[in-house]
């Protein structure tokens, strides 16, 4: 009874918000949410020394520290897997979040590494509603004619039921990390029978890659 | 003659596209929203393909033949060329290249109406082609002014054209029915192939060899990584490709509303 309550409120809230960002986008631009961008300031200051480590390891470490820390890692899987996660059962989510886990940190690792040196800011955000925001920041020591003098750096921040703040995906110039990971996702999913045993065949490419 | 047959590749290729781009349009000819998306996913479904990729068995094979010819040509030549010429030399012959696609671009500013940028592409165009070295620096950008591309597919997009299914064309990558079509309509726009000399064609194919390698070699190790942690290094591409995409036709501006929700599954709030 609880629950549903909880549930019906939090329906009734969302409802509203969602009236709320209705007529906010309609009668002005998107105004930004300085909660979010603090949320996200405070990541960077972190970030930003992680970058600053002249060592590798030393960089990948914070990375993957960071991730672990801000990064909502089994909403994003959930996610990934599209109309798939309806599907999914729960001794494949038992092996599939660990998994993820390891494959996402990979990834953002991989993405974050090449910033050394580099100081990200804050430029702008950007409210696709009051649950989801986009933090836009872009490199601030740079020379003239830098290979990341163009680059935005993306972060979608998400506010989940509670107000409580992660990074959802990040990206650079438009091209974001989960959506590229939820195409191919979907994609190893149906080119292998879709539903369960589909995502049998992703959780064994999944453990395929990450020995290799 | 190699000027005629490579004319008539060129035809085989605009006509191929043509006649796909009537077969998208069929699949809308009722003109009712949801009757059109049945369409859609039902030709999605007849191949197995994803979204916006109704052709996908047949654009995997293109693709298998593109990276057969990309590990065993590209790759080797760009490497090649890297360990030959020296950085700033490579710097030079990609800034050589931009700028002797700036009629291309000037041309596509203009279709598109928008004069500042077709401004910004002429004034670049004769400063790079002249204190610029014939294009060797980009000197306009060190005056402040940035270079950008366009192309005849992203003028189709402006105009309100839709993309239509990907198509993943053999040597030239990912691209979309419009898009295919617009580099066709972009290759007939160049002078140089309507040359039948042999300097001509020596130009046509040394610029197609040197393009190549321009936009090879800087994407041998991004390519590398994203090919090593992707397990469908296909639909990596894809996606990668039609987010660019997006943000290109829209001159560099990300359009945050066309994001994929998060929210679509409520359950997601119970994840711890």
């Amino acid at each position: 009874m609880m629950n549903e309550l909880h549930s019906l409120t939090r329906r009734a809230a969302l409802g509203v918000s969602a009236a709320l960002a209705f007529a906010l986008a309609f009668s002005s631009p998107a105004r930004a949410d300085q909660a979010a961008e603090d949320f996200m300031s405070g990541i960077l200051d972190e970030a930003n020394i992680v970058f600053e480590a002249q060592d590798e390891q030393t960089r990948l470490d914070g990375i993957e520290t960071l991730v672990n820390k801000y990064v909502d890692m089994k909403r994003v899987a959930m996610w990934v897997l599209g109309q798939y996660a309806r599907q999914i059962t729960d001794a494949q989510k038992e092996e599939y979040f660990p998994l993820f886990r390891r494959y996402a940190t990979l990834v953002y690792q991989e993405a974050l590494s090449d910033y050394s040196g580099q100081r990200l800011e804050i430029v702008n955000s950007v409210d696709r509603s009051p649950r989801d925001i986009i933090i836009n920041t872009r490199f601030s020591n740079l020379r003239p004619n830098d290979q990341y003098a163009d680059v935005t750096v993306h972060w979608r921040v998400y506010r989940d039921g509670d107000g409580e703040m992660s990074i959802f995906d990040a990206g650079a110039n438009g091209v974001w990390l989960a959506i590229e990971q939820q195409s191919q996702f979907k994609s190893v999913i149906a080119n292998n029978g879709g539903g369960t045993a589909g995502i049998d065949a992703l959780i064994a490419d999944l453990k395929a890659k990450l020995a290799g | 003659m190699r000027g005629v047959r490579g004319r008539l590749a060129l035809t085989a290729l605009a006509s191929v596209l043509m006649a796909a781009g009537p077969a998208a349009a069929q699949l809308g000819n009722t003109g009712d929203v949801e009757s059109t998306t049945a369409d859609l996913e039902r030709a999605a479904g007849d191949t197995g393909g994803a979204e916006g990729d109704p052709w996908e068995g047949f654009n995997r094979k293109i693709f298998a033949m593109n990276l057969f010819v990309d590990d065993n040509l590209f790759v080797p030549a760009a490497k090649a060329y890297r360990f030959v010429t020296p950085k700033p030399a490579r710097k030079g012959l990609s800034n050589f290249l931009a700028n002797a696609a700036s009629p291309k671009t000037l041309v596509n500013d203009i279709l598109q109406g928008k004069p500042k940028r077709a401004a910004e592409t002429t004034g670049r165009f004769i400063i790079n082609s002249t204190i610029g070295f014939l294009g060797l620096t980009d000197g306009a950008a060190t005056l402040g002014i940035p270079g950008h591309t366009e192309d005849f597919g992203q003028t189709l997009a402006v105009w309100g054209v839709g993309s239509g299914p990907y198509v993943y064309l053999p040597f030239f990558g990912p691209s979309s029915v419009r898009d295919g079509f617009g580099s066709a309509v972009d290759i007939a726009f160049d002078p140089l192939i309507y040359i039948d000399t042999n300097p001509a064609s020596l130009a046509r194919y040394s610029r197609a060899g040197a393009t190549a390698l321009a936009l090879r070699e800087p994407l041998i190790e991004p390519l590398d990584d994203i090919r090593s942690k992707s397990l469908d290094y296909y639909a990596s591409m894809r996606s990668f490709y039609m987010q660019a995409r997006k943000r290109e036709i829209a001159d560099g501006v990300t359009n945050y509303e066309d994001l994929p929700d998060i929210g679509e599954y409520e359950e997601f709030d119970e994840i711890e």
